[in-house]
């Protein structure tokens, strides 16, 4: 049975589930911008804005410590991280292109090898979602089958209602827990209308053709000139809720150091220069093919999904004004 | 209760057990586990990487350059051309170094018996064939003929020399080795010549016979219509990609030849494979 | 980020000169690439979204037509002329829309001996201003969300161009915002600058988006990339991103032009054009130097004068 909440309670779930220990990740003021953020009181949540930054990193962090190690008396040790020490955490208003990515890199990061770091967090995650009411001229999550009201990755999923509050489904049981354990901050629904899903105003993509035509043209004259003006920065990567490239480096020194895996991206002209100097995409239009094959060809070939939630990060804040968006739209149209 | 399992990439932890200058900046190491348990169960095949640690510089990927008939020990050998790689050859004998692996796929040796072997080998790619040279030498009768043709710029820039003395030595082997033009000293006892043309020389016969081929991409491009025109198909026609590589896992997203993960999937494929590959490697 | 901090009711800005600066743009690009003068015009064109664009290269003279000028041309083009982006330039001579503002970007690559004035086609335009990050797409430009770099423009009309397309219109009066940042920096006390820095470059994710687009970031080797011996620590940390923007601010002393296109590009709105202008203004109190619209042959810090002020050797 669907329940409501207020926007109250739902601060005061927040500031009870912080009083309780949990670890609390939601967008919050951050300067000139939102980011998800730890929060320390209800109060610090915004539910009008979408992120900057994905909520990928309440999973996969910037950077993060893999393991330490020490020379001592002539002897190294190696100490490995404690992934039990990652908190319960409840990650309050994803919004639907940010809910649905982790579960999509849950593929990468535990086919065969199982990278416990992400995986660990994602068992001790729940995903309370929020759906978009309002959406700008960059969002394109209908265009690659999502939608502002898809719970898809929540766990729990709120819709603001008329009036005020959220109605709120439990898609899965960790939700159902989440609610069942506070039952007096959410009410039976009083039938508010729900307020209507924001509608992007973009044309739905026909991914499989977008695929098909990848799998075909990987030498199309189309790359040459596509990504000529980029300039090979990594910011639509680190904004990407879905891009999972990472590099690893050691810092500190042999004696006491750590070693750190941190977000890389293809776009980045050093990402595959072999020590002998020999690159094999050496140029920039070979990379941002990559970045286009890896997301609707590459990872749909391995794990059958594709890489991309529609968030439109990436268009918002490309410095040279590169739209995925438009790109895919050439490709399936036949351009 | 915590449910997971165990940090992919923690490494174990070895000891330089012995180290040898193969040339002026390629130097290898003998490799053991310190840990008791590892060294009875760390097995590996021939053609599988490791990623190997300098602690406090990273780390690097190379292959186990040793055979897996050999046990107690793994080699490796690197060039010093970076951070890690230069930190590796900073170390000494005695010092401690992590190992992670082995990854990726290998030589589907047992396929090979009771075929005749070419191994052909440029530069600093030796190491990758070396293993199952020596995986394959341990296990003589079971293979026919086994041809190496062997080249590097210079005598000096040949890894391997006392090895490739061995070899030479062997009745059960046949060694070409070769230096490039200009690269031949007044003792050079062997040919003159680029890698493709010394090989088109040979001219192993290409019935029953593999042919394993590691090099520089320029002498493996150069190759492969040489070992085509001896009568060779691409089925039996077996090299290894060496694209840059941080996890070895198949997560970090960078050694990726279309949706191919070379560590994963590679390093070792038939040239059947990789030229249904995008030419982007 | 103006956003925040919109100072005054927002009044409107005549940008009615884009539109024949737009057609000026055409009709040279079509000529100089029908004629050979250049084999690629380096421009602007109108994005999918309404109200946006982005940098063009256009080789095609029929495609002329899609050159635009508007108060969303933010991106300083000059990259383009830079060996960072060998494959543009490769394609022979090319030709160059620029704004006053750009074309200090163009002297100093010039100075630097990465680009001969004769190699270079230079479409000069006139320009109002553009807009400054946070504005809607859909917005006019007006006082409120102006540029920030705009505020302060004394090149409105550039000068030294091939060809220069429209005429300026006049202005309302506007008030500096940078200049007040950075007075409201100059203030504090040491700590308390080193305090919000630290705190600035926290948010930093190294995306290296303030390094590609900038003009003078064209080292083929960057220091911040090197790690034999490592400089700088590569991952988004305190030390490493600190790191990182002081040598940056300090490889650019001196030779900035002041396009404050890494601080437009940043996706973390870190203000790193406030750094900018601070080394600018150290060079003009130390050496009496201000990068400017001809070419210098060399920067202050890269000669040195019996006269150089020695007071910070202690």
């Amino acid at each position: 049975m669907p329940k409501m909440i207020t926007e109250q309670n739902l601060r005061l779930l927040v500031d009870t589930l912080v009083k309780e220990g949990a670890r609390v990740v939601g967008p919050k003021q951050a300067g000139t911008m939102t980011l998800y953020e730890p929060l320390t009181k209800g109060d610090d949540l915004v539910l009008d804005q979408l992120p900057r930054r994905s909520a990928k990193e309440a999973f996969f962090p910037v950077c993060e410590t893999i393991l330490s190690f020490e020379k001592k008396e002539g002897k190294t040790t190696v100490l490995d991280v404690d992934v039990c020490a990652v908190p319960e955490t409840v990650l309050f208003g994803a919004r639907p292109c940010d809910a649905a990515a982790p579960g999509i890199l849950d593929a990468v990061f535990s086919w065969d090898y199982k990278d416990e770091f992400f995986l660990e967090r994602r068992r001790r995650t729940t995903i309370i979602g929020l759906a978009c009411t309002k959406a700008d001229d960059a969002c394109f999550c209908t265009a690659v089958g999502l939608s502002p009201a898809d719970m898809k990755g929540s766990d729990l999923f709120l819709t603001p209602l008329e009036g005020g509050g959220f109605s709120c489904e439990a898609p899965t049981e960790k939700g159902e827990r989440l609610m069942a354990r506070y039952p007096q901050l959410f009410n039976e629904t009083d039938n508010a209308k729900p307020l209507p899903p924001a509608e992007p105003a973009v044309e739905k993509l026909d991914l499989e053709k977008i695929k098909t035509w990848l799998d075909g043209n990987f030498e199309s004259p189309i790359w040459n000139g596509i990504a000529d003006r980029c300039a090979g920065c990594g910011a639509c990567a680190f904004l990407c809720p879905a891009c999972h490239c990472f590099d690893i480096n050691d810092e500190g020194t042999a004696d006491k150091g750590e070693r750190r895996k941190h977000w890389d991206a293809c776009g980045f002209g050093k990402f595959t220069n072999h020590a002998s100097g020999h690159n094999p995409r050496d140029i920039q239009n070979k990379r941002y093919r990559n970045r286009i094959m890896h997301k609707f060809k590459y990872y749909d070939d391995k794990f059958g999904q594709t890489l991309c939630t529609g968030c439109g990060r990436c268009i918002r804040h490309c410095p040279v004004g590169i739209d995925i968006y438009e790109i895919l739209d050439k490709i399936g149209s036949g351009h | 209760m915590c449910e997971h399992g165990k940090n992919i990439y923690m490494p174990h932890l070895a000891t330089i057990e012995a180290m040898r200058d193969e040339t002026s900046d390629i130097r290898s190491f003998r490799l053991v586990f310190q840990d008791e348990q590892v060294r009875e169960s760390f097995t590996f095949r021939a053609g599988q990487f490791a990623e190997y640690s300098a602690f406090g510089a990273g780390e690097s990927t190379f292959c186990i350059a040793s055979s897996p008939t050999r046990k107690g020990y793994i080699e490796c050998c690197f060039r010093s051309v970076g951070r890690v790689t230069d930190a590796l050859r900073s170390l000494e004998v005695g010092d401690t170094v992590g190992v992670r692996g082995p990854y990726g796929n290998s030589f589907p040796i047992e396929e090979f018996y009771g075929k005749n072997l070419v191994f052909v080998a440029g530069g600093i790619a030796l190491p990758p064939l070396r293993t199952v040279i020596w995986n394959c030498l341990d296990l003589r009768d079971k293979f026919g003929d086994i041809t190496i043709v062997y080249g590097a710029r210079s005598e000096a820039d040949l890894v391997y020399k006392h090895e490739l003395k061995e070899w030479e030595e062997r009745s059960d082997v046949n060694l070409v080795k070769t230096v490039d033009p200009g690269g031949n000293g007044p003792t050079w006892d062997g040919k003159v010549g680029f890698v493709p043309t010394i090989l088109e020389e040979a001219a192993p016969a290409a019935a029953n016979t593999i042919a394993l081929v590691c090099g520089p991409p320029i002498m493996i491009k150069f190759t492969l219509p040489v070992l085509e025109k001896l009568g060779f198909s691409d089925e039996a026609i077996y090299t290894t990609l060496e694209n840059r590589m941080k996890c070895g896992l198949g997560k970090c997203g960078r050694c990726n030849v279309g949706n191919v993960y070379v560590c994963k999937d590679g390093p070792v494929f038939t040239a059947k494979q990789v030229k249904a590959m995008p030419q982007e490697f | 980020m103006n956003r925040a901090e919109k100072l005054e009711t927002a009044i409107p800005i005549d940008t009615s000169c884009y539109a024949a600066v737009t057609d000026a743009i055409r009709n040279e690009a079509a000529r100089i690439l029908s004629d050979g003068t250049v084999t690629a015009v380096v421009g602007y064109k109108a994005g999918r979204r309404a109200g946006t664009t982005m940098p063009a290269i256009v080789t095609d003279p029929e495609k002329a037509g899609d050159l635009i000028f508007s108060p969303a041309c933010v991106n300083n083009l000059a990259l383009y002329l830079t060996k960072a982006k060998k494959d543009v330039v490769k394609k022979g001579r090319i030709a160059i829309v620029a704004k006053g503002c750009d074309m200090r970007a163009l002297a100093g690559l010039m100075g630097e001996s990465q680009l001969k004035r004769e190699e270079v086609f230079i479409i000069g335009v006139v320009c109002a201003g553009v807009k400054g990050s946070g504005a809607g797409n859909g917005e006019p430009l007006t006082t409120g969300n102006l540029a920030r770099k705009c505020r302060e423009c004394t090149v409105h009309t550039p000068e030294g161009a091939d060809l220069t397309a429209g005429t300026m219109p006049s202005l309302p009066e506007l008030t500096p915002v940078e200049a007040r940042e950075m007075a409201r920096l100059e203030a504090m006390t040491p700590a308390e600058r080193w305090e919000f820095w630290k705190e600035q470059f926290s948010r930093c994710v190294r995306c290296m988006a303030c390094r590609q687009v900038c003009p003078f970031c064209y080292c083929e080797q960057c220091l911040c990339d090197k790690n034999r011996p490592q400089a700088v620590e590569s991952t988004p940390r305190p030390a490493g991103n600190m790191a990182w923007h002081i040598v940056r601010a300090m490889h650019l002393a001196g030779r900035c032009a002041g396009c404050a296109e890494c601080e437009r590009v940043c996706p973390m709105d870190i203000p790193l054009n406030l750094l900018n202008r601070k080394m600018a203004q150290e060079m003009k109190e130390l050496y009496g130097f201000e990068t400017g619209l001809q070419p210098v042959e060399k920067g202050p810090l890269a000669e040195y004068k019996d006269n150089d002020d020695q007071s910070f050797i202690k």
